[in-house]
């Protein structure tokens, strides 16, 4: 039997010293290559589960492993980030000041990499979103659709082998919703990545091979 | 081909996206640079042309008493200063700022008929003055600018002056001074037998004895046979005279003032660009920045903010020397010339300004934790 390429061990997450737990001692094992899907009401813990999983925070208690290393003590959490994770926000968050291209290219900033090589990797990717006439735009002369297509292409700069998509759609309309979604999991099966989808849509929960819900701080289902 | 993204040009980015703040930091930064290198350009300059007063004359020590701002110092000490081995020549002299008109004021220094500080002269015009007369010798620039010729008359405090000659000196100190005999200074003053300080042009070294050894053995003669006073080698006299540390001082306090206040900008504006764009950097922080990456950012940007606040300042300042050296007012005293090392200290204290205040604005937006930094709005 193969390791999972993520592990969480009794994860728990308190705020406001203690007063609000979201996530209640949470366990789970996701394999390299898997295309899970997290639900859950409003306040139920699957964005605090996310932010843990994508090393953007800390747990109160508990672990969460990266290929059998633990997150912020064996793994630096910028190094984790930088290297093995690509994000994927609702909101798109893409910088007002840089075009499209340039926008791909500030995850690169953090290697040691030619401007150069970043230029020409960001400009593939774009053109693998279908975003080749859309290069120089900032975000603001983007539809929400290509934003996120910008965003993707963002979150794959440094070849991640985990993309987490927190509601990728949820500023979508269904016809790019269905096209964002049919992007990811597309880039999923070619790469043999592992993705993540935070959602609330039952239709993307249910089109993922495996689906967790998260209530009350604790996996449901 | 494909635009690329640098470090660089991303900070430079953040800047330009407020424009109006960042050409008023980039204002107050020239101002406070453009104070420092037109005030304490000036008085670098000044302490220059002291100098130069000095060696273009060939003196070599000053003996004055404690100091030369006071004409307090005997003249009847010439006598014995002359008596001293290693004296070759002892020039009495008195200087003070005088009002020459209005507009413009000058140096005026009083000099013996007979001094060896005036063979150093080139006469352009007419000749030396006579002891007891009123007579006076202007400088180029100064008879320029008063537009006097020999045979003129120029009144001053009162006595009426023939200008008897036009010279051109060694000093930008002395090609807007006049010069007039000591005993006519002394009587326009009130002070009668007294001098500011004996300029002394001493014997040549002996051989074997360096220049540097020989300077110190003559001071220390000097002061062995003048008990009370002080014989000063000219380099020092020049750069330690009290007019010399007046403009200093107040130089570098004025353009200290000016330069805190440009720091004060770079913080505001810093401050406020980190608190806007608290967003931002929870994306760079979840897209895999590292803290000091953030902080090298903002460090940038201050930076940047300092080296253009800097050159712009560099040109304000050299601008503001090059008209004050023109003024009438103020020519006497102020020279365009800036040294490069000048201009290349402005250049560093302006982009230290720049990290010095860009340091809690960056350290604070590198340690925002990326989940909190997210949600800020």
């Amino acid at each position: 039997m193969t390791s999972p390429q993520l592990e969480v061990r009794k994860l728990c997450k308190s705020y406001d010293e203690g007063r609000i737990e979201a996530l209640r001692g949470v366990d789970l094992s996701i394999s390299s290559g898997e295309f899970l899907a997290i639900s859950g009401a409003s306040g139920s813990g699957k964005s605090t589960l996310l932010q843990l999983l994508g090393g953007l925070d800390t747990p109160t208690s508990g672990e969460v492993l990266f290929e059998n290393a633990a997150l912020g003590t064996a793994i630096g959490l910028d190094d984790y980030r930088a290297n093995r994770i690509g994000f994927i926000f609702q909101a798109f968050y893409l910088l007002p000041t840089l075009n499209a291209i340039e926008n791909v290219q500030v995850p690169m900033l953090a290697l040691s990499e030619s401007p150069r090589d970043r230029a020409q990797r960001a400009e593939a990717l774009l053109v693998e979103m279908g975003l080749e006439s859309r290069l120089k735009q900032y975000p603001n002369e983007l539809s929400a659709g290509e934003r996120q297509r910008v965003a993707i292409a963002r979150a794959l700069a440094n070849n991640p082998s985990i993309l987490l998509a927190d509601e990728p759609t949820g500023n979508l309309d269904s016809v790019n919703s269905a096209h964002i979604m049919d992007m990811l999991v597309g880039i999923q099966q070619q790469r043999g990545m592992t993705l993540i989808v935070i959602t609330h849509e039952n239709d993307i929960a249910n089109a993922a091979p495996r689906h967790i819900r998260i209530r009350d701080g604790r996996i449901a289902s | 081909m494909a635009s690329q993204l640098s470090f660089a040009g991303f900070a430079w980015k953040n800047l330009w996206r407020r424009r109006l703040r960042t050409f008023l930091t980039l204002g107050g930064i020239a101002m406070a640079i453009g104070a420092f290198v037109s005030l304490v350009g000036f008085s670098r300059s000044f302490e220059h042309e002291w100098l130069r007063l000095y060696s273009s004359a060939g003196t070599d020590i000053a003996v004055s008493e404690k100091s030369f701002l006071n004409t307090s110092l005997d003249e009847s000490v010439g006598i014995k200063l002359r008596a001293i081995p290693v004296v070759d020549r002892a020039s009495p002299m008195i200087f003070n700022l005088m009002d020459l008109t209005p507009e413009i004021n000058a140096i005026v220094f009083g000099f013996q008929a007979d001094s060896y500080e005036l063979d150093a002269l080139t006469f352009l015009s007419g000749r030396r003055f006579q002891k007891g007369h009123p007579e006076v010798l202007l400088g180029d620039v100064l008879a320029n600018s008063m537009s006097k010729k020999v045979g003129d008359t120029l009144d001053i405090q009162g006595t009426t002056f023939t200008v008897v000659g036009i010279y051109h000196g060694g000093s930008s100190l002395d090609a807007s001074a006049v010069i007039m005999p000591l005993d006519e200074l002394q009587q326009l003053t009130s002070l009668q037998g007294k001098v500011a300080a004996f300029h002394v042009r001493l014997k040549p070294a002996p051989p074997g004895e360096s220049q540097e050894a020989y300077l110190k053995r003559a001071q220390a003669e000097i002061e062995a046979a003048l008990p009370g006073l002080h014989a000063m080698p000219a380099a020092e006299r020049a750069s330690n005279n009290e007019l010399v540390g007046m403009a200093h001082a107040v130089a570098w306090g004025t353009s200290s003032i000016a330069m805190m206040v440009g720091i004060l900008g770079i913080v505001n504006t810093m401050a406020m660009s980190v608190f806007e764009r608290t967003k931002e950097i929870g994306i760079l922080r979840a897209l895999g920045w590292k803290s000091w990456r953030i902080m090298m950012l903002i460090q940038t940007e201050a930076a940047v903010l300092g080296l253009v606040g800097g050159l712009l300042g560099i040109c304000v300042g050299w601008g503001a020397l090059r008209v004050l050296s023109v003024l009438p007012q103020t020519s006497s005293v102020v020279s365009a010339y800036v040294s490069p090392i000048h201009l290349l200290e402005a250049l560093g204290i302006a982009i230290l300004s720049g990290l010095v205040a860009g340091a809690v604005p960056a350290w604070r937006g590198a340690h925002l934790s990326p989940v909190e930094a997210l949600r800020h709005d």
